[in-house]
């Protein structure tokens, strides 16, 4: 495409009073960018103006006027580029005349006075320019085959819910199920929490009727007895093998080196081709991920409803509360299913077990629950709890001994129903003791409302073990992805399939799979159902998306995607490693294979390749390298003292709106930092640090999300990454005489914008006090 | 460290103070609000935070014997702020209820003071010992009931003579004083025991001086009504149980009085209206049909604070002594002999129930309650 130019600069809310525009249109007119003015671009006669002149073939705009985030609908101009100049939020929202002053006419270029502000928008209107003359317009990726079939693993209440939702929203569904049998957990109910207005009192289990369903569908082909022993390509075009459960094939999916195969005795990595021979021999009887099953099914996307297990402690792991020592201390899961046999006895005698007490959190001094509890526990141990009133009304008694009793929404009217019953007793405390006491059991608590040590009598003891997620065990998906058959565990979700993000539920870190029900967290058989919808929808997305090579959450409708120059590619497989979605797979050379609809277009691999081969239409190491050098560095030479100029690398999701958000409240902070936006963190390349210090600026910083435990990254590790890449290039800067100090890392999160100029104005003074760039000037 | 404690739940219990008054004690969450709102609780081991759990817990151990629930007055600030509805003062009042039942003796007559279905008997149990007695003796040629008494003046003496009266009242006087005795000495151990447990007394044993001591300091606290006072809810009830109280303690007195002017000095009434006693007796009398009537209102006044049987058989049988007797009065000074007479009768067969039937009524409270603000008087509770 020939690019023709043209720049609108809007001198409505407040920019043109701040801003000496004729001086601002002098800047785009010497790059030979024709400009236009108008008081109010976004009115529908400012918005005619461009119009027409893309009707006469104007394709590449700059409109420097608000912030990208606002009135995105107005200025979207189909088939040409679009750069959005903040001059609003960013310029002259945030730093007022009144603390930035103009010149004078005395103080015009007599070589110590600047205008600041004027610079800054100077300088933007200059990276935007320059950036224009780098990008292109993107060409969606299209799949060579695509298929719109969606596979539901699981046929409990979560997967035959999800493809009954599927199947009514129109899409073919193959629902898979390793036991004989649908209804999984589900199936062995006595009977069920409430689900419908007034939420108080218990149900029968509602799984026959929805195997029912299932069977009935013509839309969802049913496969019971079956297991995915491979799941290779891309959303929008899987292969998938499936498997009797226990099988050896072929084409059950091979495992990556643990890591200590894949170094020497000495703990230095072995070369590629041992690497290669030891996967080869360590996957022996399996072929590479990049053979492909022909006989493989085809399907567009995954909705993964494995389910959980009941946990299952270690030997003595709960002694003190008798548990596998004393034969009438059992598990919530054992209670249920005795009570669903129709019989609540001891198991020791067999004697009627009228006094039950459940236990809900381990205690030893620790308030938490047993692990993989919540709340759904707490709702079953109300549950049991009413079983025993049910089988012994008059004279059953059931006690709680909680540290936590969640019952959330409604089903707070649950808790009030059990509560009313006069056998049920519940009390916060610990219990410290279960011991043998003749025939029956005596329980030992702490802390309690009663107000001190208490014991109690009992039959019968129930443990609160929780639901631990079927994929703490194995992969289940079993993902023919050279980073695993699993989901990559960032350790901090214990072992939950869902990557928790905080507003994302759903979305796994591999895109098109996505997880619902107790696989995701511990769930009520409501809350799957809702899930299963919610999961079911969230495959449809992800389909149509891929169908029209468009990003799915979160650049929903993005539509470039990461081009590699191969011919340079030195097949150092970060890549390969960094992708946070396990986007690419290596073949034996460790060149990248690219899969594009796997691809969340987050920018990471373009960040992680040394060689800057990685690029996307509108967004490379280019078009940021050629902004951070488009911007005007003063020097000596030009004034007595000249201003610092400090990069900042920002990342989009959060951090820029916060920034604008700061302007929008008129927050002010300094006006000698460039901003320029990155897709993520992980995205930013570390050339773009060294160019900008190499062409005199005199600091760089990066502004992106929390990383840790609460980490905020849109794209789970990027602002982590980004901080590991800039403690290395330390080393560097240090090599050519620059302080570590001109590199800094900042975390925010969006509603931190008030803390932004403090941030900002801080790093700027430290850099004034280190001093300029040495290599200003040159 | 103490022995734990052995929970020993007793469902009945909680489906029998259900029945009494605290049907919504289960809804309690043990936020203490109730503990925080109440005006007079003490600060170390307040009421009714623990008490809500341990009736809910079925404890009928740590409930019956507890002094706390008869240091609430029953001014329901707890349940009107209770946050669960579960209306702690219900929950207590029906505690008192049960405690004063369990401390009672003969059981069988304490279930049927509380029985309304057993009203009738009661209330026929005084005519028929009256007619009985006063008949018997007529066989005996001891004419002390007159069914046609004569002469100009009027005189109940001449109908019931005061004889046949106090052949039975002083009885019945003793017959409760004794029923109360063996309660009461049950219940000061059960307290005691109950403070030791939950460290709530600084004292080991129960010195009888010291005791007394105590009961001198709290009764002013009783008649000026100090702690009702404090109550925010329900305050005005202060003024109606202070015009109770008062004419009891009013009609107490005259009795005592006309007891000691009859059979020390010999002078029998009607006494003259510009006697002094009379006046006390009339004011007395009056103040005790206004009270009466005054907690019929407040109780109106108040549909979510439970009323339960033994609440208005005690209002009842206070209007019912009340009425009858200044009617007795009236109807006499009217000189409508027949019905005066038939009056006095009635207001004898009440006074028989308040003194027979009190140390199973809630009325058992004058006891049970003033017992319990001594001791906490006397251990110091704080």
């Amino acid at each position: 495409m020939d690019k023709k130019y043209g720049a609108y600069i809007c001198t409505g809310c407040g920019i043109g009073d701040a801003l000496d525009i004729d001086a601002l249109k002098d800047v785009a007119e010497e790059e030979a960018w024709p400009v236009k003015t108008h008081p109010f671009f976004c009115s529908n006669e400012g918005v005619d103006i461009i119009k027409r002149d893309i009707e006469k073939g104007i394709n590449t705009v700059i409109i420097g006027a608000c912030s990208r985030r606002v009135n995105f609908d107005v200025f979207r101009f189909d088939g040409c580029l679009v750069d959005r100049l903040n001059l609003r939020e960013q310029v002259v929202w945030s730093h007022p005349r009144s603390q930035f002053p103009p010149l004078t006419e005395d103080q015009k270029d007599d070589g110590v006075n600047f205008d600041r502000l004027q610079m800054l928008a100077e300088d933007y209107l200059r990276m935007s320019m320059a950036k224009m003359e780098k990008v292109k317009v993107p060409e969606p990726y299209k799949l060579d085959e695509f298929t719109s079939k969606i596979l539901v693993i699981g046929g409990g209440v979560t997967g035959m819910s999800a493809a009954l939702d599927a199947a009514k929203a129109g899409y073919e569904v193959t629902l898979v199920e390793k036991e004989a049998a649908l209804g999984g957990y589900a199936k062995t109910l006595r009977k069920q929490l409430p689900m419908k207005i007034p939420y108080d009192s218990l149900i029968p289990p509602i799984v026959d009727d929805l195997i029912k369903k299932v069977k009935a569908d013509s839309k969802i082909t049913l496969k019971t007895k079956t297991e995915v022993a491979r799941l290779a390509g891309q959303p929008g075009d899987f292969t998938v093998t499936f498997k009797t459960p226990g099988e050896k094939i072929e084409f059950d999916v091979p495992y990556p080196l643990p890591e200590e195969m894949k170094v020497d005795e000495n703990g230095k990595e072995l070369d590629q081709e041992v690497l290669v021979e030891k996967y080869k021999e360590y996957n022996k009887g399996r072929v590479d991920i990049l053979t492909f099953d022909p006989k493989g099914e085809k399907f567009g996307a995954v909705v993964l409803a494995a389910g959980w297990r009941p946990y299952k402690p270690a030997a003595g792991e709960f002694a003190h509360l008798g548990y596998g020592e004393i034969a009438d201390v059992v598990s919530n899961h054992q209670f249920e299913q005795m009570a669903a046999s129709g019989k609540l006895t001891r198991p020791s005698d067999g004697k009627e077990a009228k006094s039950v007490v459940f236990v809900q959190s381990p205690g030893l001094g620790n308030d938490q629950d047993f692990e993989y509890g919540g709340s759904v526990l707490s709702m079953v141990a109300l549950k049991h709890a009413k079983y025993v009133r049910e089988y012994f009304p008059e004279d059953g008694k059931s006690y709680i001994f909680y540290q936590h009793m969640r019952t959330p929404g409604l089903l707070e009217n649950f808790y009030k129903t059990i509560q009313q019953d006069p056998g049920i007793f519940m009390t916060k405390g610990e219990v410290i003791k279960v011991a043998q006491n003749g025939d029956g059991l005596v329980i030992e608590a702490d802390n309690t409302l009663l107000g001190e040590k208490i014991q109690v009598k009992a039959d019968l003891v129930v443990l609160a073990m929780g639901m631990v997620p079927k994929t703490v065990d194995e992969p289940i998906v079993n993902m023919a992805y050279r980073q695993g058959p699993s989901f990559r565990d960032i350790d901090l979700f214990n072992g939950y399939v869902d990557s928790n993000f905080i507003c994302f539920p759903y979305e796994t870190q591999r895109t098109g799979i996505y997880a619902a029900g107790p696989i995701r967290r511990t769930m009520t058989i409501e809350e799957s159902l809702e899930d299963a919808t919610g999961a079911a929808l969230k495959a449809i997305q992800s389909l149509e998306c891929s169908e029209k090579g468009k990003a799915v959450h979160p650049r929903s409708g993005d539509v470039t995607f990461p081009d590699f120059f191969f011919q340079r590619c030195t097949q150092c497989k970060r890549c390969t490693q960094e992708c946070p979605f396990g986007a690419l797979d290596d073949d034996e050379k460790g060149t990248p294979k690219p899969n594009p609809t796997r691809c969340r277009r987050c920018g990471t691999c373009m960040g992680a390749c040394p060689e800057r081969i990685i690029a996307f239409a509108d967004y490379s190491p280019d078009s940021v390298g050629s902004m951070v050098k488009s911007v005007k560095v003063p020097s000596s030479d030009d004034y007595e003292e000249p201003p610092m100029r400090i990069l900042g690398l920002v990342c989009e999701n959060d951090a820029y709106p916060a920034l604008d958000i700061a302007g929008l409240n008129r927050l002010s902070y300094s006006a000698d930092v460039r901003f320029i936006p990155v897709r993520c963190l992980g995205s930013m390349n570390v050339i773009w640090i060294k160019d900008a210090l190499s062409q005199g600026m005199d600091g760089v910083f990066l502004l992106g999300c929390k990383h840790g435990d609460d980490y905020q990254c849109h794209f789970m590790k990027g602002s982590e990454l980004a901080e590991i890449r800039v403690k290395k290039i330390g080393d560097a800067l240090t090599s050519l005489a620059l302080e570590e100090e001109r590199v800094a890392m900042f975390q925010v999160a969006i509603d931190e914008y008030d803390k932004l100029p403090g941030i900002i104005n801080k790093f700027v003074e430290e850099i004034e006090a280190i001093g300029p760039n040495p290599f200003k000037g040159f | 460290m103490a022995e734990p404690y052995m929970i020993d739940s007793d469902i009945n219990f909680i489906k029998e103070i259900g029945i009494l008054g605290a049907e919504d004690l289960k809804k309690c969450y043990q936020c203490a609000t109730c503990s925080v709102a109440c005006p007079i609780s003490p600060d170390s081991h307040p009421f009714p935070r623990k008490e809500m759990i341990a009736a809910s817990w079925g404890l009928k151990d740590r409930l019956v014997g507890n002094a706390d629930i008869w240091l609430c007055h029953n001014c329901g600030d707890c349940s009107t702020h209770c946050p669960r509805e579960a209306k702690p003062a219900d929950v207590l009042a029906a505690l008192r209820s049960y405690a004063i039942t369990d401390y009672a003796v003969p059981k069988k007559l304490a279930k049927m003071v509380n029985d309304p279905k057993k009203l009738p008997v009661l209330l026929g149990i005084p005519v028929v010992l009256f007619l009985a007695l006063g008949l018997i003796l007529k066989m005996f040629g001891i004419h002390w009931l007159n069914f046609s008494p004569g002469g100009d003046e009027i005189a109940h003496a001449k109908f019931f003579s005061t004889w046949l009266v106090d052949l039975i009242f002083i009885p019945a006087f003793i017959f409760a004083v004794a029923v109360f005795f063996i309660g009461v000495k049950r219940f000061l151990s059960d307290i005691h025991q109950n403070a030791l447990m939950e460290g709530k007394t600084d004292k080991e044993k129960i010195d009888p001086v010291g005791f007394v001591q105590a009961l001198g300091r709290v009764i002013p606290t009783i008649l000026k009504h100090r702690k009702f006072s404090e109550c925010t809810e329900n305050r005005e009830r202060s003024t109606a149980h202070m015009m109770v109280l008062y004419g009891f303690i009013g009609l107490f007195v005259v009795t005592n009085i006309f007891f000691v002017t009859l059979y020390v000095f010999q002078i029998h009434g009607p006494y003259s209206q510009l006697n002094p006693v009379k006046w006390l007796a009339n004011v007395a009398g009056v103040a005790l049909v206004i009270g009466g009537l005054l907690m019929v209102k407040s109780r109106f006044d108040k549909p979510d604070q439970s009323t339960t049987y033994k609440d208005w058989s005690l209002i009842g049988l206070v209007l019912a002594l009340g009425l009858t007797g200044m009617l007795t009065e009236m109807t006499r000074l009217a000189g409508a002999a027949g019905l005066t007479y038939f009056i006095y009768f009635i207001h004898l067969v009440f006074v028989f129930c308040l003194f027979v039937y009190v140390p199973y009524s809630k009325l058992a409270h004058l006891v049970y309650r003033t017992l319990a603000m001594t001791y906490a008087e006397y251990s110091n509770r704080k």
